[in-house]
């Protein structure tokens, strides 16, 4: 695609600009792609380079040390200690010694262990006195995982601690050659909440998030590599170990199983199909329907402003397994909004809603618009305020030029409302991309696929990926390593989504700009 | 400073259970998993066998409701941390066993519950040879209950008229198709089809025979369509249908007590009814399961035993009596099952009269449900014979596929005969060498021993012609050169 | 006014009359739309000629019976295990999310962007996942079945920093003159948090609170997960979801009902207080996150 001039560009109509930049988007892919490329090898230069810094810093600071710095090198915070930082010295020793306990009572055997995920399984004996199987249990290969990893990661804060303390000896001689003082222990103290203050607010939930966030992801994405399903479970049955790139082969591959079974391959393209259309349908319907309700709740003379939104707002604050659970039995075959649409007449035969595999849109768009029963209240929350914030002389202009309410809307409420919450649309199509309360609860995925259900589960026309690898892990042969495929695929789509999106939103968002 | 911790820990539990332990004996902490219903019952029971039991011990139980259904997948989240005697369902046995979630009972336990259990119950429980579990009741089957006030009593043998019947009231049948494999059965059960399963000690699944996709399946498939085309069929179960517009439930015993609330004296509770297709009538079958109680494998053999000890008392000839005087639960117990109060319970009698026609569910593959469940939704779609055959062939397929091999297995070639203490029932691996000759490790050769070599563990192909025969005794190696395909053996 | 200036005034407060009435009627019609299911739940809470589902809405015969029973079961241990972790999740969630998001918005330091992409990439994961490890984590540390209630809390509270972006978007808003004129006054840094900042982030403290407060109740696999098997560790969500299990939903289906009336009911008496805050909060952050 050819690019345009910023006049010619200009001149072209709004559909036509969308459509120049989304073709400049994927004309610009494969430059994307080499650019990446040639950014990594610039990164793994500049990686190098920074570790040939670092390396020839460390043996430097060694070489020109004072005995101090040096005796620091193995006995980590002693030359701070020498040199009176009492406190800070005493953190750096205090944190070898638990280190180099733990690698001596427990690391080292998980580290060892790690390549194998374990080799000796459970066993069983009988004890004919007593008429009873005993057993014995051995390795664990999920605990050797976790703790292998874990274990990982303490020998690399280990390594930063220990390259912090080689510089702080060499700042600290510096400081003292040139004849100034080091901050005192008090001083350290004062400074966690004022120059370093953001280290000291943001210690506590970081850690949180690396362990009970980061790490259970990359856990996740570890166990892809792993036999890990339920006739492995890596303790009480069989270990399991590493395969390397099997689950990935077998889901990428289209041959399906023996006697035509539908492959993963065409079963995963299937429901990242609905996925990507009820993303799009939950997302925008509540969008504009909940931008509808807000507007009209707020036109001039409308009366019980208040309560209608309260009304609205009930299905926020109630539970959704409650309401949400309640609305799935109000729509099965013999509910009672089948009920009352036979007694007045308006249907001869009961509607199965969620159950009529030979119609799946009948389930697919009465789960949309069950949604929008829940969505429409946010959205309205949310653009209620939006709504108010519009410089109501913008009206006041269009009303003089005679401008209907259809031309206000779309030339001013819209074009505002999309400016200001672009980037709240796009986390929201994600986050319904990952909706899996309401599908859950209200169809579990029904009706069933007969095509796509397979041995390891059955998947449902309402299935979403996420609803999908929650069955694959709680059906039959919980297969944990084809979940986890999956869930790094669904991180694959939505990056991808997200990258799109953002390269084609009217203005790249500046933070500053708020200010 | 794990090891460290669990020391402690041990030292505090030893210290904890001195305490407990009375002048009788030990005392043992223990979990129990029941159903609701059954929770207040068990109380009492372990408190009797506490009171009474021979052995000196006691147990001091917290127990949880857990239903049956459920069971399995709980136990599967965390053996360790499961229920250490627990009731389960059937279905649920080989994915257990699997799970290494079951622990096998002992000789002397199996002879007890062989002799004092009905058969299709110690079969339910056991995989291979070895039993794993101990048969609690034997009433997992289901039958129908009906509304008297629209089905006349003279159309209850017939599916036919059970349909139009509801239709004209406008009533629903619930029956479920669409969502379970194990009532969909019961319309392949009713025209010979089966599907049987075998394992191994281990619980894994070995072989199958399954006749679904068969000339009496698609008879099964078209007596099907008529139930699942009415407007009227509704594919869900449970007694409260009853409320909700039903008039006919295909359900089991765990519903007598609400149907007959609901229904009062127009209930009606008999065995499934006939379809006709082509002229001839089928009587509709069913699955005849039973509910079975686990031990968790344990890591201390004095517990152990007495875990098994108490399993066996709650499984006994009194306990199972209690249960189906309190919750009409039907035993599984010999003794128990012919006693006269057993024999006259209406839902069990439903049962018994529809036993002739139910077949023992045995061992069934996990994701057989799964697979099998799906068959109602393509008969449903089904728009002429041909949809009904594609909907039996989809389902032979991922049966089939249920037991691929991976290409490694289906190129290997292996050795088997009368050689290694064997009898053409067990095959010798073997390996390929660089020179691409397949190779035995040693092995022990007989005069007059016979065999051959074959690949993927199947007679397609296999050396040579004839059967290899040994002439001397003595240690060899099988030699099987796969581009000659000349089969031979070399002295060691 | 002329007489024709008068007419069209006239003509446009008629057509104005006619479109709010066609709005009034038509909220009518949505808030009849929005509280069929609650209304129906609420009258089935207080049926009790029959415990299981039935297919009409008006009980037959009324009473409180559900209610009562309710207090029979384990129910008030569900209650008293989700309501502490609500208020506990609440108090500390608000504290870490704050922290979080005015670190982001008020510092620039050499990590900010590259945390804040970390944060975004990991939050493109699905955590559905994540429950099975956290699960044994949580095991190790002794926090699961009867004692899952602190273990919940742990992870929910562990990982409420992701949740930044709202209370970001709103301190964004805040000018950073303030502070400037702060930090020449000799303030430090954690005195404008508690002096200048705080009084004004009343609109996003309340939400934070709110939803941290929401969350815990409706959080029903991870829960299940954590809790499995043990009654004394279930919160109210799993419990009342167990009641409509095959075997249990003709017995407990109108004490379900009532269940979900009484966990209902704290959530949205909060709610109808806090609701200004909520809106304030929410168009104060989330679209500027």
């Amino acid at each position: 695609m050819a690019q345009l001039s910023d006049l010619e560009y200009l001149r072209l109509s709004k559909g036509a600009k969308f459509g120049y930049k989304l073709g400049r988007f994927f004309t610009g892919i494969p430059k994307g792609i080499g650019h990446f490329f040639l950014k990594i090898g610039q990164g793994l230069k500049k990686g190098a380079m920074a570790v040939g810094r670092e390396v020839s810093d460390i043996v430097s600071t060694f070489v020109h040390g004072d005995w101090k710095t040096k005796l620091s090198f193995f006995i980590m915070g002693f030359g701070s200690i020498a040199r009176g930082q009492i406190l800070r010295g005493l953190l750096f020793l205090l944190f070898e010694i638990v280190f180099i306990g733990y690698m001596i009572m427990s690391g080292g055997y998980w580290l060892s262990m790690l390549p194998s995920l374990g080799k000796v399984g459970p066993s069983k004996t009988y004890n004919e006195d007593l008429d009873v199987f005993v057993t014995t249990y051995n390795d664990n290969s999920f605990q050797i995982l976790l703790y292998g990893v874990l274990t990982i990661f303490f020998i690399l804060a280990f390594i930063y601690t220990w390259r912090v303390n080689v510089r702080q000896n060499k700042m600290s001689e510096m400081i003292l050659a040139s004849g100034k003082k080091l901050k005192s222990g008090r001083e350290d103290l004062h400074s966690i909440v004022d120059d370093q203050f953001h280290k000291t607010l943001l210690a506590l939930p970081m850690t949180g998030i690396i362990i009970f966030t980061m790490l259970p992801i990359l856990f996740m994405i570890l166990v892809a590599f792993t036999n890990y399903d339920g006739t492995h479970n890596g303790y009480t049955n069989s270990l399991f170990t590493w395969v390397g790139l099997d689950n990935f082969n077998t889901m990428f591959s289209w041959t399906g199983g023996a006697g035509g079974t539908q492959s993963y391959a065409a079963t995963f393209f299937e429901v990242l199909l609905w996925t990507l259309i009820w993303a799009f349908f939950a997302t925008f319907t509540n969008y504009f329907l909940g931008m509808f309700v807000a507007m009209a709740i707020n036109k001039k003379g409308i009366k019980f402003k208040k309560g209608w939104r309260t009304i609205l707002v009930l299905t926020i604050a109630i539970p959704q397994f409650i309401s949400l659970l309640y609305v799935s039995k109000m729509f099965a075959k013999n509910g009672i909004i089948n009920g009352f649409l036979l007694d007045m007449g308006w249907i001869s035969e009961a509607i199965d809603f969620f159950g009529d595999a030979s119609r799946p849109w009948l389930a697919r768009v009465t789960v949309i618009l069950i949604n929008i029963w829940i969505g429409i209240p946010y959205l309205m929350l949310i653009t209620t305020g939006i709504l108010m914030n519009i410089p109501a002389d913008l009206y006041e202009s269009a009303k003089i030029d005679g401008a209907s309410g259809w031309k206000q809307y779309t030339k001013i409420t819209l074009p505002y409302m999309l400016f200001v919450t672009g980037p709240y649309l796009l986390t929201s199509f994600t986050g319904n991309m990952n909706n899996f309360n309401v599908i859950y609860l209200l169809t579990a995925g029904a009706p069933t696929n007969a095509a796509a259900s397979s041995a390891s589960g059955s998947v449902g026309y309402t299935d979403l990926l996420i609803t999908w690898l929650f069955k694959i892990t709680t059906g039959a042969e919980s297969k944990y390593y084809m979940a986890s495929v999956i869930g790094i695929l669904v991180f694959v789509v939505v990056a991808l989504i997200s990258l799109i999106v953002y390269n084609l939103m009217p203005s790249i968002k500046n933070e500053e700009d708020f200010r | 400073m794990k090891k460290f911790l669990a020391i402690v820990l041990a030292a505090v539990m030893a210290l904890s259970m001195v305490s407990f332990a009375t002048a009788d004996g030990e005392t043992y902490d223990i979990k129990i998993w029941v159903a609701e219903a059954a929770k207040d019952l068990t109380e009492k029971q372990i408190a009797d066998f506490n009171a009474n039991n021979e052995f000196g011990f006691k147990f001091n139980a917290t127990i949880e409701a857990v239903s049956e259904a459920d069971a399995a997948t709980q136990m599967i989240t965390d053996v360790e941390a499961g229920g250490d005697i627990y009731c389960f369902a059937q279905d649920q046995f080989a994915r257990l066993v699997q799970a290494g979630a079951l622990d096998a009972l002992g000789k002397k336990a199996s002879e007890t519950v062989i002799a004092n259990n009905d058969a299709g119950t110690v079969a339910a429980a056991t995989s291979g040879e070895q039993l794993y579990a101990y048969p609690l009741t034997a009433d997992n089957g289901y039958f129908m209950y009906y509304d008297k006030s629209v089905i006349p009593d003279e159309d209850v043998d017939s599916l036919e008229k059970l349909i139009a019947d509801c239709e004209a009231a406008q009533k629903y049948f619930a029956f479920e198709m669409q969502t379970s494999a194990w009532y969909l059965a019961s319309f392949f059960f009713a025209t010979g089809c089966r599907s049987v399963w075998m394992t191994d000690d281990n619980g894994e699944f070995i072989s199958v025979s399954d006749t679904f996709d068969s000339d009496n399946g698609l008879i099964a498939v078209k007596g099907m369509k008529k139930l699942v085309d009415s407007p009227y069929h509704l594919s869900a179960g449970g007694a409260d249908q009853f409320n909700q517009n039903a008039a006919v439930l295909v359900s089991g015993t765990w519903d007598f007590a609400k149907v007959q609330e609901y229904l009062g004296d127009n209930m009606g509770v008999t065995d499934l009814p006939s379809f006709e297709v082509d002229g001839k009538e089928y009587h509709l079958g069913s699955f005849n399961g039973c509910k079975l109680l686990g031990v968790k494998p344990q890591v201390d053999e004095m517990k152990g035993a007495a875990i098994h000890k108490l399993a066996q008392y709650l499984t006994g000839a009194q306990c199972q009596m209690e249960r189906f005087e309190a919750l009409a639960w039907g035993p599984s117990n010999l003794e128990d099952q012919a006693s006269e109060a057993v024999q006259a319970n209406p839902g069990l009698a439903a049962l018994i009269k529809q036993a002739p026609y139910s077949v023992p569910q045995g061992q069934i593959h996990g994701s057989w449900w799964d697979i099998a469940k799906v068959i109602g939704e393509d008969v449903k779609n089904a728009t002429d014979d041909a949809g009904l055959q594609a909907a039996l062939d989809n389902y032979q397929d991922k049966i089939a596929s249920l037991f691929t091999m991976s290409d490694e297995v289906k190129n290997a070639w292996t050795a088997i005969g009368t050689i290694n203490g064997t009898n053409w029932d067990a095959d010798v691996t073997m390996t390929k060498g660089d020179d691409g000759v397949w190779k035995t490790d040693a092995l022990e050769l007989h005069a007059g021993e016979e065999f051959k070599v074959r690949q993927g563990l199947s007679w397609d192909n296999n050396f040579p012609t004839e059967n290899f025969k040994v002439e001397a005794d003595g240690t060899y190696v099988i030699t099987f050169d796969e581009a000659a395909t000349t089969v031979d053996i070399v002295a060691q | 006014m002329s007489e024709a200036t008068a007419k069209r005034h006239m003509g446009l407060k008629a057509s104005r009359a006619v479109t709010n009435t066609a709005i009034h009627v038509l909220l009518i019609v949505i808030s009849i739309i929005w509280l069929i299911p609650f209304v129906c739940i609420v009258l089935q809470s207080f049926r009790v000629e029959n415990s299981g589902q039935v297919g009409y809405v008006l009980p037959k015969v009324w009473g409180t019976d559900n209610y009562v029973n309710l207090f029979q079961t384990d129910f008030p241990r569900w209650y008293t295990n989700t309501f502490i972790a609500a208020i506990i999740t609440a108090i500390l969630q608000t504290v870490i999310v704050l922290c979080m998001s005015y670190t982001l918005s008020r510092f620039r330091f050499k990590m900010r962007q590259p945390l804040m992409k970390f944060m975004l990439i990991l939050g493109m994961f699905p955590g559905m996942l994540s429950m099975i490890i956290l699960y044994r984590v949580l095991k190790d540390l002794g926090l699961t079945q009867e004692n899952a209630t602190p273990g919940l809390i742990l992870v929910y509270v562990a990982s409420s920093g992701m949740g930044y972006y709202v209370s970001k978007g709103f301190f964004d808003t805040i000018p950073m003159s303030l502070d400037e004129a702060a930090r020449i006054d000799g303030a430090t840094r954690a005195q404008i948090l508690y002096k200048i900042i705080l009084p004004l982030s009343k609109p996003i403290v309340i939400y934070t609170v709110l939803t941290a407060f929401m969350g815990p109740w409706g959080d029903y696999v991870f829960a299940r997960y954590i809790a499995f098997g043990a009654s004394a560790g279930k919160n109210v969500a799993v419990g009342l979801y167990d009641w409509l299990s095959k075997d249990q939903i003709s017995n407990n289906y109108t004490m379900f009902c009532a269940g979900g009336v009484l966990v209902a009911l704290p959530v949205t008496i909060l709610f109808m207080f806090l609701q200004k805050y909520y809106v304030e909060g929410v168009t104060g952050g989330a679209v500027k996150g």
